[in-house]
């Protein structure tokens, strides 16, 4: 199977087109009324250029790409770690650069892989148990079950699609199957399924991780591991388990099959015949066609953190590859439709008894909770601070609870509120729909 | 490629020194830091501050200055670095001051028509906060996170410039620290500490630190006057197809001082982005387009307006012009009127089709002459294969505005970097010889300046800033000296 990943020369010619304008510095909206305010997690809490947003990440790609800066400095390593690749920068972008920046910034970390510098040590670990045990929490595959024993206690066990056929896979991802906080997320989703009595099954212990950790840390060769993997498991249990939708609740994981792997030469053939699907888009429709039905109240204030992965990250650009329409490389325009903005809200609104307020940084412009890009297992005092920062956003409105559809977020702000000692706690999307759903 | 920046010294004590007064993570002399810091979107070559810092008190900087004067090190003043005329780029290498931290709004007066803000207010940030009181300011076409501050006291261009006058002149009071290390004020806090409101009738001491591109003190605190927002905007648009006919009508209609801006833009700014290389403007395209934005509080007063514009535009036509009512393309309308912009802000309607370079001549030119130097500048800039995109605005109750031509290049080259750099001097040159000055000088603009200079006028300079800067450590070189 061929890779279409991108080295840093080969994106040499769009990080040249970045003006330093310092436009991606803030999030803004001319409104009226006028709009401003910090996107960009590291620029918030480094404060030098360099660090900040993608005028930033230009200038070390330019300082790599003309021998000024090398991996030999374990500063300039580091640097190029602390980002979370949130994205928020690029959604401010209005130049060629745009649809490239957390392209560059990764090509920038496969470099470092591949000089043997990066990533940082943590992310190493990280890395090493992706090849040790196929998961990034070193954790040995039958732990990755530990989430279902609530299911065999209650005596309504989840299927093995292994051997059992279902036309939905729940691809749990493993920061849902290993981490404990995160595991209310799968157990919500599986709970759901069960009442609404969708035919699903896992992969249970034979689930291999969907790669998004190893490529967001640059480690390339690992992520084309598990990828490979993954796509011949998705094609044969099309074929043999009659699988027709994967959906998973991981933001990372829907981030990863959807946009990363189509960077395969036969994606479009390993994946004939299969949709992939977040839990929420999932649910939505179930919703639409009266087969979700909300019998309990929640009388809770919720607010809503829209997760990287599942907003900005899907954004579709439109870019002139060969200069027919505009020029060769020029960035056309931006389709915001697979971005998975209204949904979580509507599926919020739906549920009897919430009361429903929005923070100051929303959809395109979602302030990041600090936890991606590696920056939660590389700089993981760093997240959480940068998580609290959210949850004071979250508090300011005056929400008891914060939702959202990523168990990276869940767990990242879920610290973050503890660190700042906040009474506002953090649900799974997944959690709501189940309590809210009748027994 | 373009060239890199060649590497300098740093010296581990200084670098101790500046952590100790900046704090540990204020200062850092990394050279994937100082990197980011060496070059901007200008045509002006890249180098290396020795060393970075970041302030958060003024008491910081008083002590910074007070360290980097007994060493005789440069310092350099930096905001959000947006400029288009190199000013943050250090000519002697020494500390770049990033001063975004100090981005408080210290206050908004809402009933005597003034704010106090840091450097690093943004322009985002006070629109924001200033509607909250429905109120406004010159809004430049620079990107949203480009500093208030810095383009006040560098005499930069807002769109109520036919209104108010430029930015600087909305300048009100200020607090200063000196290269020395003094904290100094002008202005009415000079007097009463927490009055802001004007730098009348005491002697204008803010023209010590307004136009010296960084090279006498740092401004720490800036009272400006800010105006209410009247409710009804009234967009007029006429094209004409040549800028003689253009000249005509802006001189005619800034009479009567209806507008908040009056600008007209060549055919080749008009467009989003401004072609590079060089294209021919259609054969039936009008050559200029000219946008006249008035805000009036009522109807009445709107319709007051629009009747003066119909007499000028009657007028015109009478003569025999080639005036035309007319539609503005729509983006460029949009950027240029609703401002702050992500759409201007040098990014997609200016370099997004060359590629990451932006420079100018921009200047201060009486309007009699915009004619003539634009004609020499469009000869001048198409054998170079450059888009003659010009601007001119005319200023407050007067017959003189900005006259500039915004020039992108591809900035990953060097030939086509050098390319614009020798078409824009030599575009200053022509400005120059017909009077106009340059604002917010690149040192190859300061050079051509200071050759044409009276010797009283360098010999005054000289002795201001040796006075205010002994040592010649704030921003050196810049003023071509």
């Amino acid at each position: 199977m061929e890779w279409n990943i991108s080295s840093l020369k080969d994106l040499e010619h769009y990080f040249w087109r970045c003006t330093a304008c310092g436009t991606c510095r803030s999030a803004y909206d001319f409104g009226p009324p006028p709009f401003t305010r910090p996107i960009c997690p590291a620029g918030t809490e480094f404060g030098f250029e360099g660090y900040y947003s993608s005028k930033g990440k230009a200038a070390f790609a330019r300082g790599i790409s003309d021998g000024s800066l090398t991996f030999d400095d374990p500063e300039f390593l580091e640097a190029v770690y602390k980002c979370t690749v949130c994205g928020g920068c690029q959604n401010q972008c209005q130049v060629d650069y745009k649809p490239h920046i957390p392209e560059v910034i990764e090509a920038m970390r496969r470099e470092a892989v591949k000089s043997g510098a990066g990533p940082m040590p943590a992310q190493k670990n990280l890395v090493q148990s992706m090849k040790n045990y196929n998961n990034p929490y070193q954790g040995p595959r039958r732990v990755r079950m530990d989430w279902t024993r609530p299911f065999k206690k209650a005596k309504t066990p989840i299927k093995d699609i292994n051997t059992e056929p279902a036309e939905v896979l729940f691809y749990v991802g493993c920061t849902g199957a290993f981490n404990k906080i995160a595991q209310a997320v799968p157990q919500a989703t599986a709970r759901i399924f069960q009442k609404l009595g969708v035919a699903f099954g896992i992969l249970g212990e034979s689930e291999v991780c969907c790669g998004s950790t190893a490529m967001r840390v640059g480690d390339a060769e690992e992520f084309k591991r598990v990828a490979t993997n993954n796509l011949e498991t998705f094609k044969t249990l099309h074929a043999e388990k009659g699988v027709k939708t994967i959906v998973t609740s991981c933001a990372g994981c829907f981030r990863a099959i959807k946009k990363d792997y189509i960077l395969s030469s036969e994606y479009n053939q390993m994946m004939d015949g299969i949709e992939v699907l977040h839990t929420v888009q999932y649910l939505h429709r179930l919703l639409k066609e009266g087969k979700l039905k909300f019998e309990k109240e929640l009388p809770w204030k919720v607010t809503y953190h829209d997760p990287c992965h599942t907003g900005r990250h899907l954004n579709k650009f439109r870019v002139d590859n060969d200069g027919s329409e505009l020029w060769e490389g020029a960035y056309v325009s931006v389709d915001e439709s697979e971005c998975l903005y209204d949904l979580p809200r509507e599926i919020i609104k739906a549920i009897p008894g919430v009361s429903f307020v929005e923070m100051d940084r929303i959809r395109g412009n979602s302030y990041c909770c600090g936890g991606g890009g590696g920056v939660m297992t590389g700089f993981t005092d760093w997240a959480g601070k940068n998580a609290g920062l959210r949850i004071q956003e979250g508090m300011e409105t005056g929400a008891e609870k914060m939702v959202s559809i990523c168990p990276f977020c869940y767990f990242n702000l879920t610290e973050g509120a503890k660190r700042i000692s906040s009474n506002i706690t953090l649900h799974d999307l997944t959690e709501l729909i189940d309590l809210a759903l009748p027994d | 490629m373009t060239e890199i920046p060649k590497e300098s010294k740093v010296d581990p004590r200084i670098t101790k020194k500046l952590r100790e007064i900046m704090g540990e993570k204020n200062a850092t002399a990394a050279k994937h830091i100082r990197y980011a810091y060496s070059y901007d979107m200008s045509f002006v070559k890249p180098k290396l501050p020795d060393y970075v810092v970041m302030a958060e008190t003024v008491e910081q900087i008083q002590e910074l200055m007070r360290f980097a004067n007994l060493e005789k090190i440069p310092v350099i003043p930096y905001t959000a670095g947006t400029n288009i005329g190199g000013l943050c780029i250090p000519e002697r290498g020494g500390i770049l001051l990033d001063l975004k931290k100090m981005n408080k709004i210290i206050k908004i007066d809402p009933e005597s028509h003034y704010a106090v803000i840091e450097p690093g207010v943004s322009h985002g940030q006070l629109a924001e906060a200033l509607y909250a009181h429905k109120l406004r300011f010159g809004w430049p076409v620079g990107p949203p996170s480009a500093s208030v501050s810095s383009c006040a006291i560098n005499h930069g261009i807002g769109g109520l410039n036919a209104r108010y006058g430029l930015n600087s002149q909305e300048i009100t009071s200020m607090e200063v620290v000196l290269p020395t290390g003094e904290l100094v004020r002008v202005g009415s806090c000079a007097i009463v500490e927490d009055a802001w409101h004007s730098t009348l009738p005491l002697p204008k001491l803010d023209g010590l630190f307004k136009g010296w591109l960084g090279g006498t003190g740092i401004v720490t605190k800036l009272g400006i006057g800010v105006h209410p927002i009247p409710p009804f905007l009234k967009v007029f648009t006429v094209s004409c197809d040549n800028v003689e006919d253009m000249y005509s009508y802006m001189l005619n209609l800034s009479n009567y001082e209806i507008c908040d801006d009056l600008t007209a833009v060549s055919w080749w700014l008009a467009q989003v982005p401004i072609p590079y290389p060089y294209r021919e403007k259609p054969d039936e395209a009008p050559e200029w387009f000219s946008f006249a934005n008035t805000n009036s509080f009522t109807q009445k007063e709107k319709e007051a307006r629009e009747e003066i514009w119909e007499m000028v535009v009657d007028e015109e036509k009478k003569k025999g012009t080639s005036l035309k009512v007319t539609q503005y393309p729509e983006e460029a309308l949009r950027a240029r009127t609703q401002l702050p912009s992500q759409i201007v802000g040098s990014t997609k309607n200016y370099c997004k089709m060359a590629g990451a370079g932006i420079s100018w001549p921009g200047t201060f030119t009486p309007a009699n002459k915009w004619a003539p130097v634009y004609t020499e500048w469009k000869k001048l800039l198409i054998g170079h294969n450059l888009s003659p995109s010009v601007r001119m605005s005319m200023y407050r109750g007067v017959h003189y505005g900005m006259l500039r031509a915004m020039i992108p290049f591809n900035k990953q080259s060097a030939d086509e970097t050098e390319n614009a750099r020798r078409a824009i001097v030599e575009c200053l040159k022509i400005d120059l010889d017909h009077g106009g000055i340059p604002y917010k000088p690149p040192v190859d603009f300061g050079q051509e300046i200071n050759k044409r200079a009276h010797p009283g006028y360098l010999m005054l300079l000289r002795r201001v800033k040796q006075m205010l800067d002994p040592n010649d450590i704030m921003n050196p070189g810049k003023l071509a000296l």
